[in-house]
């Protein structure tokens, strides 16, 4: 039960974070307002759903408490941090977007708990890999079905359900990574012996790899001819990460890094839209009013935050375009300077950290796939859209995870999240049965009970 | 598969630091080449919406303020309560198209970024005090007022400074424009409107005071005078000129005439109260010759751009190349040059000789003040705007030293005899010590027109003067010698009027 002390500690003080963080855009939106009769509705309306939004993140412990009482007690914490601090981000852009926030704060949470209460053994996932890769090419041709997808912002991936948009791809992802994982976990032996070479490069067997490359394959040029590059270049990595675990082997890293290579300048030929990405992140400012626009104004607020940015709610995110979604990292930037931009970052690799240690315990090589995938798909997109705003990459739109404005992303960052709580429950659970069986075995011949302390603090 | 696992991690840590070191580029050590890219508009947004001080007259008139606007573009909308009446001084501040005159001589000032207000600010911390500057001006309601009561619907400029320490008391000039229209802070709205102002008959955007030159006319011949006493080329008595019609340059057949052919002559003082075409024509061709008049010009202020405290003053001219030197048959002390016939011309004001009016207010000020021209200024101090403290005032200073105290006196004498006698009798007021030099530049228009100017100061019986002025009125019918003292004189005289009563 010390996971979950730890747990509620380090969420008690993620929410007074996010308390003190819509404090300081409260206050500094009263003095700006304090000349004028403008009714505050930061005060009233941010301010419940900000109630709400605590008390949800507060809600999900106990149900953690409940399902899964011996996973690691960092996922949590952390993804309430960057949930918080995005909500209070997102009211201070829009002060519109926070009840629909909370919204999808509360369906995301909803959906964290149904995956804890519902999938107690993710193993039993892994034999229906095949029909998992039906879903997940299935939901990404969703949006491509006229009636129903929409295009929003030159990008062909948004279904449109009544009121709602939602984005099918933020779920194909977890679909695919669970493909990819009962596949690889299936056949990594198999794909680790080679039978052929070509030049240097030991070629697997066909038969095992093909099945796999065209399910990617597909999933990729949809995503291409959606326009989606930042889901396209997250989707490739995450196979390049998945494969290699899987295999240990380098050469297949290189393998994809060339194909990624050859794949890049193909569609940079072939398409205008790559041809401008391209342009702008090496040059943004070469149209800073136009084309660049969006880069050069995130450089700006970035400038203009410096080292320790202007103060929460006392700058002006609002002119960069897409801040509440796409480019919410260059408003913490500029409000909360190098310094909180740096915090941000740091909360990632915590969150990086703490999946990979979940993987790398995991008890079974498919449960270990799939965290090393739920947990590259968080980390890579975050460093994707990341490098985008900080021109490391060419800018491709994805959501920072669980900091953007967004219901699709939110709820499957959640989703993702309660995967890696059951794994890292299950994985511990299950070594603390074994502990078990060794000390009822090592009763019988008699092991001392200072190793059974040893073993005991080692499970833990 | 943990050795994988560990390298997979190796190498999103990678990536991250990555971004850290970008983040340090682009936050820290590139953040300031940032902040200067033309297309970074956040400096000049921040402003907009912090609240600016305010610009009063020295006698407590707001002319500039900023009042919060709920719901607008920006936080704060600046407003001009008097229009177009300071429009030219003040000036305006707009996110389109930026800042003018005081709002953008006095930015920093205004929006608290002074290293002194910075500095303060800092002990201000705790408070959370945020201090910005209120920026007086020298400039008085009630004679601005006057200057544009007294011009009117007429094109012109008027200028009335303080000839000792160069105080401006008035600055107007018409037409003018009202700076609301362009601080505006709808983008579109503001655009539509300066769109109409710049294409607005006799560009209304313009300060004639400070920005634009005229033939100075008549008024030029104190310049004249000036280089003639300073080089010994004649004293106020002697010579005596030999009354003539018209003079005719070396190197030319045509002629000089007086205004509408009057015969005139005399010692200076004579030839400066009926303004004598003829006579200084005929100094400056043929004893002062090009370089000592020049130099004289220059000495006033002409060729250079005067240091008063707004943005975009431009230079009087006076012209420098008068060819070179030629054959002398007549022997003329000064020589004869290619252009001496042009050189003629400009002493009297006329020609390639062209003067603001506020260099030609300086002439007076300078007469008036013992042959120095103090540096005009529009700035008297600037005040926090919360406690009222004076944090800066403006150090008045001498910009050129004109001629010598003798010279001045005699002008001044000179000048006060033109009141008295001459073309500017509608100077004279009771109680005051007033001197003046009217002007008419014609404009070679057919009907005849010409330029009203009259320069002037004054003061009490044997007290220094107080009060330089230069009025010039555009355009006038007609072309006699009496235009200058007919139309100008009356607005100068108002505002010696209400300076001197109203003390």
């Amino acid at each position: 039960m010390r996971a979950r002390t730890v747990e509620l500690g380090l969420l008690v003080l993620a929410t007074l974070i996010t308390c003190v963080g819509y404090g300081m855009v409260l206050l500094a939106k009263q003095s700006a307002d304090a000349a004028s009769d403008v009714q505050n509705t930061f005060q009233t309306e941010v301010g419940g759903f900000m109630g709400i939004v605590v008390g949800l993140l507060l809600a999900a412990h106990v149900v953690v408490r409940m399902f899964a009482p011996l996973a690691d007690g960092l996922l949590l914490p952390v993804a309430a941090l960057l949930n918080g601090l995005g909500y209070v981000m997102i009211a201070r852009l829009d002060e519109g977007l926070a009840a629909k926030q909370t919204g999808w704060t509360f369906i995301g949470l909803g959906a964290f708990s149904a995956v804890l209460l519902l999938l107690r053994e993710p193993k039993k996932l892994q034999p229906y890999r095949y029909t998992f890769a039906v879903i997940g090419v299935g939901l990404l041709l969703l949006p491509l079905v006229p009636g129903i997808g929409v295009r929003i912002n030159g990008a062909q991936i948004w279904l449109r359900l009544g009121p709602f948009s939602i984005q099918p791809g933020e779920f194909a992802k977890i679909v695919l990574a669970v493909f990819l994982a009962g596949y690889l976990a299936d056949k990594r032996e198999l794909l680790t012996l080679t039978n052929r070479r070509l030049g240097p490069i030991h070629l697997p067997d066909l038969r095992h790899f093909g099945p796999m490359l065209l399910a990617w394959g597909m999933a990729l040029m949809v995503m291409i001819a959606q326009r989606d590059l930042g889901s396209s270049l997250l989707l490739f990595t995450l196979f390049v990460v998945m494969f290699y675990v899987a295999t240990s082997k380098t050469a297949y890293v290189l393998t994809g890094l060339v194909m990624f290579m050859a794949g890049a300048v193909t569609s940079w030929r072939l398409f205008s839209h790559v041809q401008t990405r391209v342009d702008i992140w090496i040059d943004p400012f070469a149209d800073p009013k136009g084309a660049g626009f969006q880069i050069a104004e995130a450089s700006f607020a970035l400038a203009d935050g410096g080292l320790t940015g202007t103060g929460l709610g006392q700058g002006t995110p609002k002119k960069i375009p897409f801040a509440p979604t796409d480019m919410i990292f260059a408003a913490f930037g500029e409000e909360m300077g190098l310094l909180g931009a740096t915090a941000i970052l740091v909360t990632f690799l915590f969150f990086v950290g703490a999946g990979f240690r979940v993987a790398t315990n995991a008890r079974s090589p498919f449960e270990q796939l799939l965290a090393v995938g739920l947990t590259s798909l968080l980390g890579f997109q975050a460093f994707i859209i990341i490098g985008g705003i900080l021109r490391v990459l060419p800018l491709t739109g994805v959501t920072l995870p669980f900091v953007s404005y967004g219901g699709s992303s939110l709820i499957s960052n959640y989703i993702i999240l309660a995967i890696l709580v059951r794994i890292s429950h299950n994985s511990v659970n299950q070594a603390a049965e074994e502990l078990e069986e060794i000390n009822s075995e090592a009763g019988e011949v008699g092991v001392s009970s200072k190793t059974r302390a040893k073993w005991k603090a080692v499970s833990a | 598969m943990n050795r994988p696992i560990r390298k997979v991690v190796m190498v999103l840590l990678g990536c991250f630091v990555l971004l850290f070191v970008q983040l340090n580029r682009i936050q820290f050590y590139g953040a300031t080449a940032l902040e200067d890219q033309p297309a970074n508009s956040r400096t000049i947004q921040r402003d907009f919406d912090r609240p600016r001080g305010r610009i009063l007259t020295s006698d407590d008139v707001v002319v500039a303020e900023s009042t919060p606007t709920p719901g607008g573009f920006f936080e704060e909308q600046r407003a001009y309560p008097h229009n177009n009446l300071y429009a030219h001084t003040v000036g305006y501040t707009s996110f389109t198209f930026g800042a003018e005159g005081v709002e953008r001589e006095y930015n920093d000032a205004l929006i608290g970024r002074t290293a002194g207000q910075e500095l303060s600010g800092l002990t201000d911390i705790l408070s959370g005090r945020n201090p910005v500057g209120d920026v007086r001006l020298t400039l008085r309601h009630d004679m601005q007022t006057l200057a544009r009561d007294g011009l009117g619907d007429r094109a012109g400029a008027v200028v009335a400074l303080n000839p000792v320490n160069g105080d401006i008391y008035a600055m107007w000039s018409f037409p003018s424009f009202d700076p609301n229209l362009i601080a505006v802070n709808d983008g579109s709205v503001a655009n539509e409107q300066w769109t109409a102002l710049v294409n607005a008959e006799g560009n209304p955007l313009r300060a004639k005071t400070y920005r634009d030159i005229f033939f100075p006319g008549s008024t030029f011949k104190l310049v004249t005078a000036a280089a003639a006493l300073e080089n010994d080329v004649l004293s106020p008595t002697d010579p005596e000129f030999e009354a003539v019609e018209s003079y005719v340059p070396p190197l030319t057949e045509r002629p000089i005439t007086n205004f509408g052919g009057a015969t005139c002559g005399g010692n200076l003082i004579e030839l400066l109260v009926v303004s004598c075409n003829t006579a200084f024509a005929q100094v400056a061709a043929e004893q002062l010759g090009p370089g000592p008049t020049v130099e004289a010009a220059e000495r006033f202020g002409f060729n250079q751009v005067p240091p008063i405290d707004l943005p975009a003053s431009v230079e009087s001219i006076f012209p420098t190349d008068f060819g070179s030197a030629v054959e002398n048959p007549d022997g003329f002390p000064a020589g004869v040059f290619e252009n001496t016939p042009a050189l003629a011309q400009t002493a009297i004001g006329q020609n390639d000789v062209s003067a603001s009016p506020l260099q030609m207010a300086l002439v007076a000020a300078a007469v008036a003040n013992g042959g120095q021209v103090p540096t005009p200024h529009v700035l008297q101090q600037i005040e926090d705007s919360e406690t009222r403290d004076v944090t800066s005032t403006y150090q008045p200073s001498v910009w050129l030293r004109a001629m010598a105290p003798d010279t001045a006196a005699q002008l001044t004498d000179a000048m006060i005899q033109v009141v008295e006698r001459g073309t500017a009798q509608n100077m004279a007021i009771d109680g005051l010590i007033v001197g003046a030099k009217t002007g008419t530049a014609q404009l070679g228009t057919d009907p005849p027109r010409s330029h009203a100017w009259i320069v002037a100061f004054g003061g009490r019986a044997s007290e220094p003067a107080e009060l330089a002025v230069a009025v010039l009125v555009e355009g006038q019918e007609g072309s006699s010698e009496q235009t200058g003292g007919r139309v100008a004189a009356p607005i100068a005289r108002s505002l010696f009027e209400q300076f001197f009563s109203s003390q």
